[in-house]
């Protein structure tokens, strides 16, 4: 029974030695990846690395919305035939002819929602086609189309504020740029279209046809 | 493995093997970067890596007869060639160069080990020895990891429509082979309602997207902070950097391919042929650890496009999808938006069972 009891000390002895010495893994040090992130971004102080003179060529506009702060493209400069006024001199309602039809515009087609919740005055101004109209009757500038948007699509602006919805422009690094709603939708016609995938391996599906692959 | 028979893959568990108790310690790194590895006296030099650059690491080494005149022979035959080359009067200065450049990368060491000025170094006689054979020029760099910075990725399973141009540009920003047709992406076209079944989904569809009552998922390496790819590697050819990449050291593969074995994901591709590009379609930015020319018999894989995301950028596939369904960033930045992502969405990780811990996480909208 002694003898036992000394053998059993022993073997803890060293199985405490090992257990200390043994080895403490880097990675170990935190229970979960995420424990891991939440740990060592407590003091983060920011990189070296900044997109600054990539985005430096671009027209960006500094906005704030739902505590975010980033840069979206300057839209006006893109627009070829702003500013409106220039050939809407009248309002709307006086430059509609009824025997020739449209005058211009004729490529634009609204597939945007459907007749009962959206026509063109929706957004558009009839009084000052230079500005946006919100759904109370406010202006709403062409640079800031997203907030044209974002009165009905709060869940998708919520997103796109925190970085989930949308893309960035140039990279992951700061200053953080996002492209805007009309980036990537045509407000006329927003979503996208089915097509064709880009590409097509062959030599996977010869393989999977001999069997070759697993 | 293990004795005891768990669930989850593990190769760390040498603790269990009583043969190797006493003289591991346990840890299931070779490399001595536990710490516990100081004090062991082993006969190879694995253990004074740390110590040892470029040519110490060749030739300082206690190798057995067979390896030693495997080692030899190459490099004889090397040898013999800078010799012929640079004893001629014949050859011209062109390939006396091209024989010296031949002869120092045969002798180099692992990159991972490599000073900056031994990386600087390679870099410059790899985008020399490129000149003197296409006589076009290259550039290529060797940025280290930064400081405070872990990359991450999401992908939003309800935004993918399946376009696949994010293959498209990996591909073309990667040099993959063109005739074996290499991807390191795969979409995976999966049915409505029915859960992730990986071996129902079709990844190489052609039809037009995306199809009724189909999502689409994209996987590619994940880049594990608990890479079982990396512990298997007998050369200690591939590792996880600093910022989170895992990459290869292609001149450092000896092509076993237990890599791609050991990885959960389908993440590593293999070079069963020397892989081609056509000269004008070669992507001239290069990166040492990323999408420099591979040759055959070598691993490869996602590096998050090293050279692109180190300045700064976006990986290709990030900046060529259509839909906005890939998001990648700083994980240690609070502020980036991959941050607010992983904070404000449902995410999940593919086989987070297996304790490999993928920095690549899907949601939905």
């Amino acid at each position: 029974m002694n003898n036992n009891c000394y053998t059993y000390s022993i073997g803890c002895l060293i199985m405490a030695l090992f257990l200390s010495f043994s080895c403490k893994h880097k990675e170990s040090k935190y229970h979960s990846l995420t424990d891991k992130i939440e740990e060592e971004s407590k003091d983060f102080i920011g990189t070296d690395i900044s997109l600054e003179t990539l985005l430096e060529e671009m027209k960006l506009l500094e906005i704030h919305e739902e505590g975010h702060a980033f840069l979206i493209p300057e839209r006006k400069g893109q627009l070829k035939s702003y500013a409106c006024s220039e050939c809407h001199t009248k309002p709307l309602a006086s430059m509609t002819s009824l025997e020739i039809g449209k005058k211009a515009h004729w490529n634009v087609k609204l597939a945007h929602a459907d007749n009962l919740t959206m026509n063109c005055i929706t957004c558009h101004s009839e009084s000052n086609l230079d500005e946006l109209t919100s759904l109370t009757g406010s202006e709403i500038d062409f640079d800031a189309s997203y907030k044209l948007c974002s009165q009905c699509h709060t869940a998708q602006f919520k997103d796109w504020t925190g970085g989930a919805h949308g893309k960035k422009i140039a990279g992951w690094a700061p200053p953080r740029a996002s492209m805007t709603c009309v980036n990537c939708h045509n407000p006329h016609s927003p979503s996208f279209d089915t097509r064709w995938p880009s590409r097509f391996n062959t030599q996977m599906e010869k393989e999977r046809k001999e069997g070759l692959s697993h | 493995m293990s004795e005891n028979n768990t669930k989850w893959f593990s190769l760390n568990l040498s603790n269990s093997k009583p043969k190797q108790q006493a003289s591991t310690c346990g840890c299931g790194n070779t490399s001595g970067g536990c710490g516990g590895h100081q004090n062991e006296i082993r006969s190879s030099a694995i253990g004074d890596e740390r110590h040892k650059d470029g040519f110490e690491q060749v030739f300082d080494v206690q190798m057995d007869r067979r390896t030693a005149f495997k080692k030899l022979t190459a490099s004889l035959l090397i040898g013999a060639g800078a010799v012929t080359t640079s004893c001629s009067v014949v050859a011209d200065e062109k390939s006396k160069e091209k024989a010296q450049i031949d002869w120092e990368e045969q002798f180099k060491g692992n990159y991972k080990l490599m000073s900056d000025e031994e990386k600087k170094a390679t870099v410059d006689r790899l985008v020399r020895s490129y000149e003197l054979r296409t006589n076009k020029t290259i550039s290529m760099t060797s940025e280290n990891a930064q400081e405070n910075v872990l990359f991450g990725y999401a992908f939003n399973i309800s935004k993918c429509q399946g376009y696949m141009d994010c293959v498209s540009a990996c591909v073309e920003e990667n040099n993959q082979d063109r005739n074996s047709e290499m991807q390191y992406i795969r979409i995976h076209e999966m049915k409505d309602g029915q859960g992730l079944k990986f071996d129902e989904a079709d990844d190489n569809y052609y039809h037009e997207v995306p199809a009724e009552g189909h999502f689409y998922l994209g996987t590619q390496c994940f880049h594990c902070d608990n890479p079982p790819c990396v512990d298997v590697c007998p050369v200690q050819a591939t590792w996880r950097e600093e910022d989170g990449l895992v990459v290869i050291d292609y001149d450092w593969c000896v092509g076993c391919r237990y890599c791609m074995a050991a990885c959960p994901y389908d993440g590593r591709r293999f070079n069963w042929s020397k892989p081609e590009v056509p000269e004008d379609e070669v992507n001239k930015n290069q990166h040492y650890l990323g999408n420099r020319m591979r040759k055959k018999g070598v691993m490869e894989k996602c590096t998050f496009c090293v050279q692109r995301s180190r300045k700064g950028q976006n990986p290709a596939c990030v900046d060529a999808c259509p839909t906005g369904a890939r998001i990648f960033g700083n994980l240690l930045d609070p502020n980036s938006t991959i941050r607010w992502v992983l904070e404000n969405k449902k995410v999940f990780r593919l086989k987070e069972d297996l304790g490999t811990e993928p920095k690549f996480w899907y949601f939905m909208d």
